[in-house]
């Protein structure tokens, strides 16, 4: 060892002064390029509609309206499907992570009789899957079709998550079982009670994976929901998109200034940009709002992923 | 121990084993509870599906009985291979999926390191925590950005170029299917760049200081201990995920190329776009030839699971982890 190694580490190359300019370059680049498309789609949701035609909107609203807003939270619609996307997230992810959870702690304890053969029937759907035409016909023919319950049922039990919360818990020393096993706790008290609050770096990494999963989901509602009403807000901006460009094409034929909403945006006239942005701002909130929170436990729930495979 | 112990031992174990499997599991039954619901929904949602990959080889009507319509032997994989649109499919799959591999893997490696090389710690955290936003956000989202991003009619990409004169007019970058790889390509990078790089940057961490020290000593620059030492200790991770990066060559992001070609109906792109997944969805959900669709999921499922296999054997060879 060197006596004071900072004294050596301060000598510096002019490889070094290139690195940090390379450095600086690409975090710089990196920033810009993730933020500006978020920061320039909040400008345009809260700027007014007829103003945004101008162009050259960047990130901040030329001229502040909430107008937008108002419009998309007038209509009924936004409300149930925000609704349907709350309710399907929080019963999927609590549902989820308990069932999940569950089936994990069983198959990590070292004497559960038949641990073999749960773990083989865990593994191979992980590999190998039927595909999309024979779950299509399952889920038709138990009555998911049109459903709630096709949001929820088959998404309960994830098995990559399963395996991630399973090598936490053969993580955990096994004297927390032991002792209260002695104390004459089942393994019911013994997950609930004891390795549930135990566990919270991985319980909140398969919660977050199972709520964005449910938050971003818009397949299920593709092929399962025809009626409007069980729609959730994925669906909603994919459907506002996809007219919003058949509108826009309609405007620009006619050289109008504002389009007709169609299905959506029943009689309103308004910026089919702004309408569309607000949408998408109203739909990522949300998940904003929650992922820096949970970033030290899924960083680490990754590593655990990692390193067990 | 001494031998009698031992004896006993062996006793009281063979006297275990006398009970039937289904006592001892009576015995736990608070433990074999919690799996319960687990296990039914896998066997339900997982193991039936794949009793159903059979109608591939009968031609399934609807409200046949599954696994009870008439048989149809190969015919549905002869009329695959034979079918234009899936040579296309399998292409473009292979194109992307090689474009991901080759260029999309290395860059979060390259921003791990350089984000190794920021020292003023809240300024890493917060870069980090901003790079992984995107990969919260729904394809759905994404495409709605980059729609309004690339549109010809002032979105940003394109004013900007014309600002800094390479081009004169707009690019459609959705109007023509040339530049959909690329489209695939850069997204995918845009959307996964933070998220891929957590993996590395936790290796990078776990990296002894000490080799950096002794580093010190001998002089060297930042350029050569981020070589030498960086890129040469993370080197097992990056062989582990590039190997699991080959076996899922045939998963080229259905909800990515669904959303960029706005579920297919974008004609112009189709001939470049077409990957299994959308070929599957388009023969079975829009076109209802549900047995051939079937073939053509069961045909994925068993080249994946050979590419994971191999992939797996290669792990080993590399004395690597690996999963079986």
């Amino acid at each position: 060892m060197a006596k004071n190694p900072n004294k050596i580490k301060m000598r510096r190359v002019a490889s070094d002064y290139v690195l940090d300019i390379i450095m600086v370059v690409v975090i710089v680049l990196v920033l810009v390029l993730t933020l500006y498309p978020f920061l320039n789609s909040l400008a345009i949701s809260l700027n007014d509609s007829n103003d945004t035609m101008r162009g050259g909107i960047t990130i901040y609203p030329r001229k502040f309206t909430l107008r937008n807003y108002e419009l998309i939270f007038t209509n009924p619609k936004i409300w149930m499907a925000y609704f349907i996307t709350i309710a399907r997230t929080v019963i999927g992810t609590v549902g989820g992570v308990f069932i999940t959870g569950m089936l994990a702690f069983a198959v990590s304890r070292t004497n559960l009789v038949g641990r073999k053969v749960y773990t083989m029937l865990c593994l191979i759907p992980m590999y190998f899957a039927g595909g999309l035409m024979p779950s299509y016909f399952l889920n038709l023919s138990l009555g998911l079709k049109n459903n709630f319950l096709v949001y929820i049922l088959p998404a309960l039990v994830n098995l990559w998550n399963m395996i991630l919360m399973r090598s936490y818990f053969q993580s955990l020393p096994e004297a927390l079982e032991e002792s209260a096993l002695i104390d004459g706790a089942n393994y019911i008290t013994i997950f609930f009670k004891i390795y549930m609050p135990l566990s919270t770096p991985i319980v909140a990494t398969i919660a977050l994976y199972f709520g964005v999963q449910h938050w971003n989901d818009w397949f299920t509602s593709n092929l399962y929901i025809t009626e409007d009403w069980l729609k959730p807000m994925q669906s909603v901006l994919l459907q506002i998109v996809n007219e919003a460009k058949f509108a826009e094409q309609m405007s620009s034929l006619t050289g109008g200034v504002s389009v007709d909403m169609g299905n959506i945006m029943q009689g309103r006239n308004t910026n089919v940009r702004s309408i569309t942005m607000a949408t998408m701002i109203i739909t990522i909130i949300p998940v904003l709002i929650v992922y820096p929170f949970l970033q030290r436990y899924f960083v680490k729930g990754i590593m655990i992923g990692s390193v067990k495979g | 121990m001494s031998l009698k112990q031992a004896q006993a031992n062996g006793q009281a174990v063979q006297v275990r084993k006398k009970k039937g499997t289904f006592a001892r599991m009576l015995e736990q039954w608070d433990l074999q509870i919690l799996l319960v619901p687990g296990i039914l929904l896998v066997l339900l949602f997982s193991y039936v599906p794949m009793y159903g990959v059979i109608m591939g080889f009968q031609n399934f009507k609807l409200g046949d009985f599954p696994g009870f319509s008439e048989w149809a032997g190969f015919k549905h994989f002869q009329t695959m291979f034979a079918d234009k649109y899936f040579g296309l499919a399998m292409r473009n799959t292979l194109v992307i999926s090689a474009l991901k591999m080759f260029i999309g893997f290395p860059i979060p490696i390259l921003f791990a390191v350089m984000l190794n090389e920021m020292r003023i710690q809240p300024i890493k955290k917060s870069v980090q925590t901003i790079s992984y936003l995107p990969h919260f956000i729904s394809w759905v989202v994404t495409a709605t950005l980059m729609f309004d991003l690339l549109s010809t009619d002032g979105g940003a990409v394109n004013e900007f170029l014309m600002w800094i004169g390479i081009i004169k007019q707009p690019i459609g970058f959705f109007s023509d299917g040339k530049y959909f790889w690329g489209l695939t390509l850069l997204t995918d990078i845009w959307k996964e760049l933070g998220w891929n790089a957590i993996i590395f940057v936790a290796a990078i961490t776990s990296i002894s200081q000490d080799m950096y020290e002794a580093a010190d000593i001998d002089g060297a620059t930042r350029v050569q201990k981020m070589w030498h030492i960086t890129i040469k200790s993370i080197k097992p991770t990056i062989i582990l995920m590039f190997i699991f990066q080959v076996g899922g060559i045939l998963n080229a992001n259905f909800d990515q190329i669904m959303m960029l070609t706005k579920q297919m109906s974008n004609a112009m792109l189709k001939e470049y776009a077409d990957v299994i997944d959308t070929f599957i969805y388009r023969l079975g959900v829009s076109q209802g030839r549900f047995s051939f669709a079937a073939a053509a999921g069961l045909f994925k499922s068993v080249i994946n699971f050979a590419l994971l296999l191999s992939a797996n054997w290669i792990a080993g060879k590399f004395g690597e982890s690996q999963l079986f």
